[in-house]
């Protein structure tokens, strides 16, 4: 008996070892993710110049084959403020935030949602994608769903497989009637988004949950001021 | 707000249900073990007691897999998350632990069932019988290695919910202790109900073994809901938020107040301390106790799954 105990604790100690020593494994491999790219893409959405018409919503729905009753893309529309004669509305964009460090990515069982190390877009590879709605459940952001189509968890990829393939800016973008929104590459000193960034006060949603979102927004002027 | 529909729900009841299974299977193996080891020795397989926590654990793994996969949208390609592995998902990991946990299952078992299996072969297959004969000397470590999956099994589940930052209610450092706990608790409850259906003696000594860790169990995990909730409501801001609508009135307050604290923890308490003290235990009472936990952790499981999801950070 006394033996047996001994053995059972023997047993039971090395494999709290092993198992510690797995998990400093599994701590430990992140760090690997970190080569620097020089391409690291964003998106602004002026909230001052959007008038809340929606043709990017269409025209990302058109290019992207995006099915009816799911959206990669929406437009939330808040207020009205003010009184009668001067009524405003605000609008704010709805969409995947192409988080730095991704929640979304961290908990695919699979590896099915991934972050593209050349150009820092999030994206979802549909055929090694389960089903699992770990992704769904883990955006803070709330964007991502099933596509009724393909089973498969999905969002707005910035146009990676339709028009950046092209060379060409992403739809919504493109479509804007009032120049509301600006994509292009944060690690590019010269480039049109980071002039913008750099020459006006802009917010990003729930930084405090360390997600470093790269939608970055400039608040309207006359919005609802909330505590 | 419907209790069972609101927008920022993703996970639905199938996955409560999985948690509670999980829960039950880690639970049961660990009676085993501990019946096994402090209580009944060479002889444990005769117990009723002893034959349902072997019977349960590897059916609530399996039926809980298998609520899992019909629950992707996508499940003929399960195989998948076997194949493809990201070691900073929470659920890879937790596969990867179901996987092991049943190879280490099995392996308990075959020596816990040594001698009927070798009876049964009666020789025929020598295999069998070096198989069981390695596995016997190596049983210590074969228990320990188990004993540790399961409790990783049972915490597995709580670290699933509370690694999900969108919810401040689940993304809680308590979440996998309190799963943790009252798993093990419904692997008790589990045990006790099987083995009075196998028509074990509710007065045996297995049953007074149980009760005797279940006491401490239930007032460690009301410790564990207070410290969850008191945690919440003082970090303020959608913590808050979340404590309050999930304890306040409506459905899940009932669900809570009345299904969990009372039904769930409070009775079993009661009858536990009750039945300690009148040494005599009979059948209706074992199982309407145990009834009342299980039910209670399954409550626990669906409360926490659901108005988790209700708050968004
Ligand atoms: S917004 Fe959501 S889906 Fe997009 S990268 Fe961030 S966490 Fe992932
Ligand atoms: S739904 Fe698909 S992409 Fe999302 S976590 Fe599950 S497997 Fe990964
Ligand atoms: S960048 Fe492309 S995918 Fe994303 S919202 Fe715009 S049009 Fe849709």
């Amino acid at each position: 008996m006394e033996n047996k105990r001994r053995l059972f604790l023997k047993g039971a100690c090395a494999t709290a070892v092993g198992a510690v020593a797995s998990t400093k494994f599994v701590a430990a491999q992140p760090e690997t993710e970190t080569i620097e790219a020089d391409v690291n893409y964003a998106l602004i959405h002026d909230e001052t110049k959007c008038i809340g018409c929606e043709v990017c919503v269409d025209a990302c729905r058109e290019t992207n084959n995006v099915p009816e009753g799911v959206s990669r893309l929406e437009i939330v529309k808040t207020g009205p403020f003010g009184e009668y004669p001067e009524q405003y509305f605000r609008f704010s964009r709805k969409s995947c935030q192409h988080c730095d460090a991704t929640p979304c990515v961290n908990v695919c069982p699979t590896g099915a949602a991934y972050k593209d190390p050349k150009t820092g877009i999030v994206s979802v590879d549909s055929w090694k994608c389960v089903g699992c709605m770990y992704c769904i459940a883990a955006c803070p952001y709330q964007i991502r769903f099933i596509n009724p189509v393909t089973k498969a968890a999905d969002k707005c990829d910035f146009c990676k497989e339709t028009r950046l393939k092209e060379g060409k800016q992403p739809a919504c973008v493109t479509a804007c009637p009032t120049k509301a929104l600006v994509f292009g590459n944060l690690k590019d000193p010269d480039s049109e988004i980071v002039k913008v960034l750099k020459a006006t006060p802009n917010y990003r949603s729930k930084t405090e949950l360390g997600t470093r979102p790269k939608l970055f927004r400039i608040a309207a002027k006359e919005g609802e001021i909330v505590l | 707000m419907n209790p069972f529909h609101f927008d920022s729900l993703i996970w639905h009841w199938p996955i409560a249900i999985y948690l509670f299974l999980a829960g039950i299977s880690a639970g049961a193996i660990c009676f085993a073990v501990l019946l096994k080891h402090f209580k009944l020795g060479k002889d444990a397989y005769k117990s009723s007691f002893v034959q349902a926590a072997c019977l349960l654990a590897p059916l609530a793994v399996f039926a809980g897999l298998g609520i899992l996969v019909l629950d992707l949208t996508k499940p003929f390609d399960f195989w998948k998350i076997l194949v493809f592995y990201n070691p900073t998902s929470i659920m890879s990991v937790g596969v990867a632990v179901l996987m092991i946990y049943q190879v280490a299952l099995f392996a308990w078992l075959a020596c816990l069932f040594k001698e009927p299996i070798s009876n049964w072969c009666d020789h025929r297959w020598p295999v069998v019988d070096r198989v069981l004969n390695v596995l016997t000397r190596h049983e210590p470590t074969v228990t320990g290695l188990l004993v540790i999956l399961a409790l990783s099994l049972g915490a597995y589940t709580g670290f699933l919910l509370s690694a999900l930052t969108t919810y401040p209610m689940l993304n809680n450092p308590v979440l996998p202790i309190l799963f943790l706990v009252s798993g093990i608790s419904s692997g008790a409850a589990g045990t006790l109900l099987g083995g009075l259906l196998l028509k074990g003696n509710p007065d045996g000594k297995e049953v007074h073994f149980i009760h005797h860790i279940e006491i401490p169990l239930i007032l460690f995990e009301l410790v564990l809901i207070f410290t969850f909730f008191i945690g919440l409501i003082i970090s303020g801001g959608q913590s808050q938020v979340a404590a309050f609508t999930a304890l306040g009135q409506g459905f899940w307050g009932w669900i809570f107040w009345a299904g969990i604290i009372l039904v769930g923890l409070t009775l079993p308490l009661a009858f536990n301390l009750f039945m300690t003290a009148s040494s005599k235990r009979k059948l209706s009472y074992v199982a309407i106790t145990a009834s009342c936990s299980l039910l209670g952790v399954l409550l626990l499981r669906n409360f926490i799954l659901y108005t988790g999801q209700m708050t968004v950070a």
